[in-house]
C-alpha cells in the first residue's frame, strides 16, 4: 500500500471507522519512528484457521455435486462437523489469542544475537462510546519479561470537526506512551 | 490512485494491507459457507435432498396456501401410509409437488407404489405424471411434511419471479459485507 501522507478522514459519528483510524495511524507510528517489523504471525494464523473452515466447506460443495446426496452422505457429515468445530476454534483464537491485538512489531537485537523484542498494540473502542483504550505491551526477547501501559483517551482528542485525524497529537500521545515503557526498561 | 476510494467512507478500505483485503474475501466466504454447511447439515440430518421447500400451487387449500414454507423429512424406514404429505418429483421435471397420499399399494419384498392427489384439485394426480406412468414409487419422494411456516415463502416466490430483484438483494447484501471493515 502506498504510504501516502494525506490526512485521515473518516466519518466522526462512525465508531468503526474511529478505532480504525486511530489503529491504522498506531501502527504508521511504531514502524516508522522506531523502526520495528511487523510480524504478522497472529493475523496469519487467524486466515489460515478462516481458510481451513472456507475451503472444508467448498469440497462439501464439490463432493456434492460430483456424488449428489445420498451418495455423499458421509463426507457431508465430516464435513459440516470439521465446519462448525473449526468456527468454534476462530471464535477462541479470536477471543483469547488476538484480544483486540492489532499490531505486534519486533525490534531487533543490534548485534543480531539475541531474540527479538516484542512490541504488542491492543485497543478498544466500546459501540457508541468515545473512550479509546490503548495498550501498549513490551516483551523482553531475552529475558521474557513483559511490561504494559495502557491509556483511555476521548476520541475528540485526536479528531477535528471535519473528521480529519490530527495525527501530530496522536503521535505525541502514542509516542509518550512507548517512550514511557522504554523508560522503565532502562530503569530495570 | 485517486478517485472512487477518497470518498471519506472508503477511506477505511484504502488503508488495508494485503492480509486486510484477503479477511474481508474470508469473511464473506466465511458467511456464504455457514449458509451452505447448514443447508447440508439440514439434508444430512433429514435424509431429504430438500429439507425445506415452498408450496408452489393452491391444490392443498385450505391445509396448506401459496408461499407457505413446509419442513420436510426424508425417513425411508417409516411407511409411506394414506394420509400423509408427501412431496415428490415427476421424473423430468424440476418442480415439487405437495399433495396427499391417496392410495398405497405394498409387496412382500418391500416394493411400495403409492397414487396421490390435492386436496384442493378435483381429481388424482395421474394427469401429472409422466406419460405412460401410473403410480409413485418412494424414489420419487423428496420428503414428507414434518411442521409449516404459513407466508414466508412469498418472498421466495417473489424472488423467482423477478430474478433480477433476487440478483440485485443478493449482490447488495455481498457488495454491503465486502466493503464493511470491522474494527
Amino acid at each position: 500500500m502506498s504510504q501516502e501522507n494525506a490526512p485521515i478522514k473518516i466519518d466522526k459519528w462512525d465508531g468503526n471507522a474511529l478505532k480504525n483510524a486511530l489503529d491504522d495511524a498506531a501502527k504508521k507510528i511504531m514502524n516508522e519512528s522506531y523502526g520495528l517489523v511487523e510480524s504478522f504471525k497472529l493475523i496469519d494464523g487467524r486466515l489460515a484457521l478462516c481458510s481451513m473452515a472456507v475451503s472444508c466447506s467448498l469440497f462439501a460443495l464439490l463432493w456434492d455435486f460430483l456424488y449428489p446426496f445420498p451418495a455423499s452422505k458421509t463426507v457431508l457429515i465430516i464435513c459440516v462437523a470439521c465446519y462448525f468445530i473449526l468456527t468454534g476454534v476462530i471464535s477462541v483464537y479470536l477471543l483469547y489469542f488476538e484480544g483486540g491485538v492489532f499490531y505486534v512489531g519486533l525490534e531487533k537485537d543490534k548485534a543480531g544475537i539475541d531474540p527479538d523484542d516484542k512490541w504488542t498494540l491492543q485497543s478498544s473502542l466500546k459501540k457508541y462510546d468515545d473512550q479509546y483504550c490503548l495498550k501498549i505491551t513490551y516483551t523482553g526477547g531475552v529475558s521474557k519479561q513483559t511490561r504494559s501501559v495502557e491509556r483511555v483517551c476521548s476520541v475528540t482528542e485526536f479528531f477535528d470537526e471535519e473528521g480529519t485525524l490530527c495525527y501530530d497529537l496522536y503521535e505525541a500521545t502514542v509516542k509518550g506512551l512507548k517512550d514511557s515503557l522504554s523508560a522503565d526498561k532502562k530503569a530495570k | 490512485t485517486m478517485g472512487l476510494l477518497d470518498i471519506s467512507f472508503l477511506s477505511d478500505l484504502k488503508r488495508m494491507n494485503k492480509r486486510q483485503v484477503f479477511y474481508q474475501f474470508l469473511s464473506f466466504g466465511m458467511i456464504v459457507s455457514s449458509a451452505l454447511m447448514i443447508w447440508k447439515g439440514l439434508i444430512v440430518a433429514t435424509g431429504s435432498e430438500s429439507p425445506v421447500v415452498v408450496v408452489l400451487s393452491g391444490s392443498m387449500e385450505p391445509g396448506f396456501y401459496r408461499g407457505d414454507l413446509l419442513f420436510l423429512t426424508n425417513d425411508l424406514e417409516d411407511p409411506i401410509r394414506a394420509g400423509d404429505i408427501a412431496v415428490f418429483r415427476i421424473k423430468g421435471r424440476d418442480i415439487p409437488i405437495v399433495h396427499r397420499v391417496l392410495q398405497v399399494h405394498e409387496r412382500d419384498d418391500g416394493y411400495v407404489k403409492f397414487l396421490t392427489k390435492g386436496d384442493n384439485n378435483a381429481i388424482d394426480d395421474r394427469g401429472l405424471y409422466a406419460p405412460g406412468q401410473l403410480w409413485l414409487e418412494k424414489g420419487d419422494v423428496i420428503g414428507r411434511a414434518k411442521g409449516f411456516v404459513p407466508y414466508i415463502g412469498m418472498v421466495t416466490i417473489v424472488m423467482n419471479d423477478y430474478p433480477k430483484f433476487k440478483y440485485a438483494v443478493l449482490g447488495l447484501l455481498g457488495i454491503f459485507v465486502l466493503l464493511n471493515r470491522e474494527a
